[in-house]
C-alpha cells in the first residue's frame, strides 16, 4: 500500500489573511476535528503543523504554516512566502474590510511569492447567516479575476475545509508528476465539481 | 565574585543573569545583535545546540502568578474610577495607544490632558516624573517616542511605578523593536500605534496583573537563549558564552509563553525584541512544548531569519536526548512537587519569606500559607513596601524590623542578598534574628530549596 508514498512529497502550505478571519480555526478542524467556539486565540509569529492526506493512494505530507494576520508579523511571513508550494488566502464573508485587503494579500503574494504557487482563496465563517457581509458572488468574482481557485468555508460546520486541503493536495501531487499542462487535472474545475456536489456539509463530526 | 559565594547561601561561581538592579537607559544594552551576526554567522544554531550538550546549565525557580481582573469601560463610571492603577500610552503627540482600562477612543480628552502636563514642564527643559495628590499617585514616564502614565492608589512607591510602566514599554518594544518605533514616529508623528499592536494589549494588559502579583518583578531578579520553562518556572537555559539576559528581559519571556494559547498546540516561529538584550533587533525563537507527555516549554532563540528547520530538528535532538537520560520524567515529578509551605520545612513561627542570591539574582520563596492564601495582594504589598525601604534613594536601609497590628516584617540587605521575613505580630526581636539565622544557615546547606542548583 505504500509503494506509492513520495517523501518527496512534502509540500509547504501556507494560511494567510487579515487577522481573526479564522486561519487557526480552519487547520484546528482540518487536523483535529476540532472546532475552538468563541475562544480567540491569536497566533504569535507562525505556526508549524502536519498533516497526512491521501491522494489517489498517494500519501501527501502536508507541511502546514500558519501564520499570524497582523501587521507587525509580515516580516517573518514574508522570509517564508518563497518556500511554500501553496497558498489558501483567507477571509471572514462576515467583515468586509478582510475581503477588501485581499487585493493586497494577493500584491504581497505576487511580490514575495514563487510564480507558480498554488492559490486558494476561502470565504470563511459561511455559517453566519445573517450577519454576511460580503456575497458569495462577489468572492467568485476577484477569484476569476485574479484566476486563483475559490470556495466559501466555515471552520465551525466543517464546510469545505477537507475539501480545500485535498484540493490543494491534489493539484500539487499532479503537478509534481509533470501532467500540469496537458491539463488533466485542475483544481479550479476540481473544486467546482466537488463545490456543487457536497452542499451539505461533509458528515465528519 | 567568587569572595562572595560563603556569604551567600544558594550562590553560583558564576552568573549567567545580568544582577543589575537598574532599569533604565536603554543605552546600556548588554549586546549587539549585529555584532553576534558577524561572529557567529555560520554557526548560530549549531552553537545553540552544542551548548545544549556541555555546558552551563543553570537552574533556577520561580513560582509566577497572576490574576485576570475584569474589564470595565465608562469613564464617570464609579467602578472605573474606584480602580487601584491604571495605565496609560500614548505618543509624543498626545495619540492614545493603551488603557488598561476601558476604551482609549472614549478616553481622548484625557490623554489631551497627559500630554499636555508632559509637554507644559518640557518646555523648561524640565520632565515631569510625578504629582501626588492624597492616597493617589501619577507617575509619568517619558521615554521617545512614547508617554507611559500609571495613576496608582496603591502604595507602591514612585520607583517601583515608573519600572513598571517601563516593562511596558519594553513589552512594546519587544513586538517592533527600538529603532521601528522611533522610525514611525519620526515619518509620521501623528501614527495610530495601535494599528501595529493588535493583540498585544492582551499581552500588556497580562504584564501589568503579572507584575503586581508576582515578586521577582520587584527584586529583579531572574536571565539567555535556549530557555526551557514550565508552569512559569525556568527549568534551565543554555547561553552563547559571552552574551547575558536581563530578568527583565526574561520575564517578557514568561508573560509572552504564558499568554499565548497559539503555542500549545503546535511548533511555532516568532520574531522577539528582548530591549535590555538589543532594542534594535528582532531575535527569532522557535517555541514548543518538549512533548505530549512533558509540558514544558522550549525556547530557542536566534538572529537567523530564516532557520525554522534547523531548529525544529535541534528541537527533536534535545527531546531525544532528554528521554534518553529520563530528564523529562525528572522534570515531570519536579513539575509535580509542591513548594514546601515554612511549616514544612521545619519554620512554623515564619508566615513566609522572601530570599534573593544577589550573585545569580534568582530568588526563592516557599509555599503561601495562611493567613494569606486567600490575600495574597496584602503579602505582595507588605513586601514591595519593605524593598522600597532598603532601596529608597535619598535614605536606603540596610536593616527594617516593623511591627504593625498583622504581623512584623524584617528586610535586611547584605552584600550577597537580600532577605524579606514574615512573622506573627507578637514575636519579640531576639527570637526573630535568631530564627534568621536558622534560615539562613537552613538555605546555605542546600535545604530544599536550593537541592536542585545544578544537576
Amino acid at each position: 500500500m505504500t509503494s506509492s508514498y513520495r517523501p518527496n512529497l512534502m509540500p509547504n502550505v501556507m494560511l494567510l489573511g487579515d487577522s481573526g478571519v479564522g486561519k487557526t480555526c480552519i487547520l484546528m478542524r482540518f487536523r483535529d476535528g476540532l472546532f475552538l467556539c468563541g475562544n480567540f486565540i491569536s497566533t504569535v509569529g507562525v505556526d508549524f503543523r502536519t498533516k497526512v492526506v491521501s491522494v489517489d493512494n498517494t500519501k501527501v505530507k502536508l507541511q502546514i504554516w500558519d501564520t499570524a494576520g497582523q501587521e507587525r508579523f509580515r516580516s517573518v511571513t514574508h522570509a517564508y512566502y518563497r518556500d511554500a508550494h501553496a497558498l489558501l488566502l483567507l477571509y471572514d464573508v462576515t467583515n468586509k474590510t478582510s475581503f477588501d485587503n485581499i487585493r493586497a494579500w494577493l500584491g504581497e503574494i505576487r511580490e514575495y511569492a514563487q510564480d507558480d504557487v498554488v492559490i486558494m482563496l476561502l470565504g470563511n465563517k459561511a455559517d453566519c447567516g445573517s450577519e454576511r457581509a460580503v456575497r458569495r458572488e462577489e468572492g467568485e468574482r476577484l477569484a476569476r479575476e485574479y484566476n486563483v481557485a475559490f470556495m466559501e468555508t466555515s471552520a465551525k460546520s466543517g464546510q469545505n475545509v477537507e475539501l480545500a486541503f485535498v484540493a490543494v493536495a491534489r493539484e500539487l501531487k499532479f503537478r509534481q508528476n509533470g501532467q500540469q499542462d496537458c491539463n488533466k487535472f485542475n483544481v479550479q474545475d476540481y473544486v467546482r465539481e466537488q463545490t456543487q456536489k457536497s452542499q451539505c456539509p461533509p458528515c465528519t463530526t | 565574585m567568587s569572595s562572595t559565594v560563603e556569604v551567600e547561601p544558594g550562590a553560583a561561581s558564576e552568573s549567567i543573569l545580568v544582577t543589575t538592579e537598574s532599569f533604565e537607559n536603554f543605552e546600556q544594552m548588554s549586546s549587539s545583535l549585529e555584532e553576534i551576526k558577524n561572529t557567529n554567522a555560520i554557526s548560530q544554531s549549531e552553537e545553540s545546540n552544542d551548548n545544549t550538550h556541555n555546558e552551563h546549565f543553570e537552574e533556577t525557580s520561580n513560582s509566577l502568578e497572576s490574576c485576570n481582573e475584569d474589564d470595565n469601560d465608562l469613564e464617570h463610571n464609579k467602578e472605573w474610577t474606584s480602580k487601584r492603577k491604571h495605565v496609560f500610552v500614548l505618543s509624543s503627540a498626545g495619540k492614545p495607544i493603551y488603557s488598561r482600562y476601558g476604551n482609549e477612543d472614549r478616553l481622548a480628552w484625557l490623554f489631551g490632558v497627559m500630554q499636555t502636563l508632559v509637554s507644559f514642564v518640557q518646555y523648561d527643559d524640565d520632565c515631569i516624573k510625578s504629582i501626588h495628590a492624597g492616597d493617589t499617585h501619577f507617575v509619568f514616564l517619558v521615554k521617545k517616542p512614547l508617554i507611559l502614565v500609571a495613576v496608582s492608589k496603591t502604595q507602591e512607591s514612585v520607583f517601583q511605578l515608573s519600572s513598571q510602566l517601563n516593562y511596558v514599554f519594553n513589552q512594546i518594544t519587544s513586538m517592533l523593536t527600538l529603532t521601528r518605533l522611533n522610525k514611525i514616529y519620526e515619518q509620521r508623528q501623528n501614527y495610530d500605534l495601535r494599528r501595529l499592536l493588535s493583540g498585544v494589549e492582551r499581552l500588556i494588559d497580562h504584564l501589568i496583573d503579572f507584575s503586581e502579583t508576582e515578586p521577582s518583578f520587584t527584586l529583579g531578579a531572574n536571565l539567555v537563549f535556549a530557555i526551557l520553562l514550565a508552569n512559569n518556572k525556568l527549568i534551565t537555559l543554555v547561553r552563547m558564552k559571552k552574551y547575558c539576559l536581563h530578568p527583565a528581559d526574561l520575564h517578557l519571556i514568561f508573560n509572552l509563553v504564558q499568554s499565548s494559547e497559539s503555542f500549545k498546540n503546535s511548533e511555532s516561529w516568532t520574531p522577539l525584541c528582548l530591549p535590555r538584550f538589543d532594542p534594535s533587533g528582532f531575535l527569532y525563537g522557535h517555541v514548543s512544548y518538549l512533548s505530549e507527555d512533558c509540558q514544558a516549554c522550549l525556547l530557542l532563540l536566534t538572529v537567523e531569519r530564516d532557520v525554522f528547520f534547523t531548529l525544529s530538528e535541534a528541537k527533536q535532538r534535545i527531546v531525544e536526548k532528554l528521554r534518553r537520560g529520563n530528564c523529562l520524567e525528572a522534570i515531570n515529578e519536579s513539575l509535580n512537587t509542591k513548594d514546601e509551605t515554612c511549616n514544612g520545612a521545619g519554620f512554623p513561627e515564619l508566615r513566609h519569606y522572601l530570599y534573593k542570591c544577589k550573585s545569580t539574582a534568582q530568588f526563592y520563596q516557599p509555599k503561601i500559607s495562611p493567613p494569606y492564601t486567600l490575600t495574597r495582594q496584602h503579602l505582595i504589598d507588605i513586601y514591595k513596601r519593605a524593598h522600597q525601604r532598603l532601596h529608597c534613594n535619598t535614605r536606603p536601609l540596610k536593616l527594617v524590623f516593623e511591627r504593625s497590628p498583622k504581623e512584623a516584617i524584617l528586610a535586611w540587605d547584605t552584600k550577597g542578598f537580600e532577605l524579606y521575613v514574615v512573622f506573627e505580630p507578637l514575636i519579640d526581636t531576639t527570637s526573630a534574628i535568631s530564627l534568621i539565622g536558622s534560615l539562613l544557615n537552613w538555605i546555605k546547606k542546600g535545604g530544599k530549596a536550593f537541592g536542585n542548583e545544578v544537576k
